[in-house]
């Protein structure tokens, strides 16, 4: 039976296509707006030209961004930009300036993802949009080619699971915990071809950087999409939302006081453990920064730790501002004199390490501990190395140590 | 004849197309298809073969890459007990056809077999047992059966692959 109300993603496919769109339909539809990176970029290309190179259909609604291997590491890389600035410029598509930032982060704080938008990327984290109200969801590049060639891409309508998150964080736990444990909790396949929605209740309030970390991952669950609620008023939230009697297939109530620093450990973000399983973990190499957690909170974060200590000899500590402004906004709040003091290296803002493209890449054996979302066999390098996933703090703190220890002890 | 290669549970496309050779394009990406579990896996596969994997298949990145090499190194089905959202639907509309089974699997790695997409069934060689496979239905399986997205949105937008430009 179909119940009267709509959830969230049943109002956008309405939208979208001014139909009475329902979970579980079968759709065309004509996203807001389409992203396009340097690593699926070529292959889009490829594709567009298999197709004749039409007349794009989405022109102003289509932006590249040179955000994985920039600076390009090598000559190959470097001309996958090349050929992306040169069909964007060809085509009429805005080109982000190279160097401006990781895109999932960019286009957030840029404004281009607003409110109720749905967006669609060349990337899996494109449901990182759902940290400002927006939907995103990613995609390959056959597809995204042949949406800018004739306008629409097939969608199913996603059903919806619901979290209420209630109570207050405690110190030194983050959003990145909170999404940790719940990925443990519903598996790394629990939300697969479904949209993950969130309600903040009672005294719980998630900032900007928080959602981030949260939306970040809800593909580590095989989410298609999500969606958080931004710091807007009462009436436009319910407009977004899902309706009070839409059909909601779970939900799971989540109470932000009970969660505890958590560690995915390797080789998948379901892996989860509690810190306390995992103390005394050698680490060689500690990495902060990537669309999710290369945030001004994570950077401050990390500070917080590094401010009194230093990185310990042995330990390679690398810190990846997400985008140029927070990059700026660190530097005018010492936090980058910090880094330095403390012995870490600071990269301009890329992808970087985090999928094993560059700046950071590990050797054998190595073993990182890494505020990002993937810890695949091989994800950052060598596919003998081992990667634990953990927020800002916790591998901070590792890195002071040379192993797995609780910030409250280097603190 | 087909050859069965089995995998286990949420064999991730970082394993099947790892993040440091994709810039270089597909070839280079061939030779290190898989390499984290099973290092000679593009020598050993042949064209034709099939994949028999368990739950989850192909999680993670949204590269088309995991897909296409799969393809190029002569894969000719992928049958999992379930796949992940953008992989299943890059093997939709890279034309690779794909299937759900439900496990336990019977057959092993190395077991030849036929199999009919159209019946949805895979038959082995040397007993003629066969097993039931889903493949995608609807509009889906018009997409594959046209070779992939590319041709069909060209017949689409009114223009054949074959046709001069
Ligand atoms: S920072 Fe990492 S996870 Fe985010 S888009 Fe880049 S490679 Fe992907």
């Amino acid at each position: 039976m179909r119940s009267k109300g709509k959830s969230a993603i049943e109002k956008v496919f309405s939208r979208l296509t001014s139909k009475d769109a329902h979970s579980g339909d079968f759709l065309w539809a004509s996203p807001d707006l389409v992203y396009v990176h340097d690593v699926l970029g070529p292959m889009m290309l490829d594709s567009y030209r298999k197709l004749g190179n039409p007349a794009l259909r989405y022109r102003g609604r289509t932006l590249f961004v040179y955000d994985h291997i920039f600076p390009p590491k090598d000559s190959a890389s470097a001309n996958n930009i090349l050929s992306m600035k040169d069909f964007a410029s060809l085509n009429g598509i805005e080109s982000i300036p190279a160097g401006e930032g990781i895109e999932h982060t960019l286009l957030i704080e840029r404004g281009d993802i607003k409110l109720g938008m749905f967006v669609v990327g060349s990337d899996s984290h494109t449901v990182t949009a759902g940290a400002n109200g927006a939907f995103g969801a990613g995609l390959g590049s056959t597809d995204l080619a042949c949406l800018l060639a004739s306008g629409k891409t097939w969608f199913m309508v996603p059903e919806t699971i619901l979290f209420r998150l209630s109570g207050k964080f405690n110190r030194f736990v983050t959003g990145k915990d909170v999404i940790l444990s719940i990925i443990s909790k519903i598996g790394v396949d629990g939300a697969n071809y479904r949209c993950m929605e969130f309600r903040t209740e009672g005294r719980a309030h998630l900032g900007l950087d928080e959602r981030l970390a949260i939306a970040n991952m809800t593909v580590e669950a095989g989410a298609k999409t999500c969606f958080l609620p931004p710091d807007v008023s009462q009436e436009k939230l319910i407009e977004i939302q899902s309706d009070e009697d839409a059909r909601i297939l779970e939900e799971f109530p989540v109470d932000l006081s009970s969660v505890e620093p958590e560690i995915a450990a390797p080789y998948s973000p379901g892996n989860v453990k509690h810190l306390s399983d995992l103390q005394g973990t050698k680490v060689n190499q500690v990495y902060i920064g990537n669309c999710a957690n290369g945030t001004l909170s994570d950077l401050k974060e990390a500070a917080e730790i590094l401010k009194h200590n230093h990185v310990r000899e042995g330990v390679t500590m690398i810190v990846v501002p997400a985008t140029r402004s927070i990059y700026s906004k660190a530097l005018e709040l010492g936090l980058i004199k910090i880094f330095l003091d403390s012995g870490a290296v600071v990269s301009p803002p890329t992808c970087g390490a985090c999928a094993g493209l560059h700046m950071g890449v590990l050797g054998h054996d190595q073993v990182c501990i890494s505020n990002t979302n993937r810890n695949f066999r091989g994800r950052m390098g060598d596919p003998t190395s081992k990667v634990y996933l953990a927020n800002s703090y916790v591998a901070a703190a590792a890195a002071v140590e040379g192993k797995i220890v609780n910030p409250q002890e280097v603190f | 004849m087909s050859r069965i290669f089995v995998f286990g549970d949420d064999i991730d496309t970082d394993v099947i197309a790892p993040g440091g050779y994709l810039h270089l394009g597909i070839e280079d990406v061939k030779k290190h298809c898989m390499e984290a579990i099973y290092p000679d896996f593009w020598k050993d596969v042949s064209k034709g073969d099939i994949i028999v994997a368990g739950k989850n298949f192909g999680t993670g990145s949204s590269r088309e890459q995991a897909p296409v090499v799969l393809m190029e190194l002569g894969i000719s089905l992928i049958l999992a007990t379930s796949f992940a959202r953008i992989f299943f639907r890059n093997a939709v509309n890279v034309g690779l056809p794909i299937g759900t089974i439900t496990g336990p699997l019977e057959f092993k790695q190395g077991d030849d077999v036929n199999f009919d997409l159209e019946k949805g069934e895979l038959i082995r060689a040397a007993d003629h047992k066969a097993i039931k496979f889903k493949a995608p239905s609807g509009a889906l399986a018009d997409i594959l059966s046209e070779g992939g997205i590319i041709p069909y949105t060209l017949k689409k937008l009114g223009r054949l692959p074959d046709e001069k430009r």
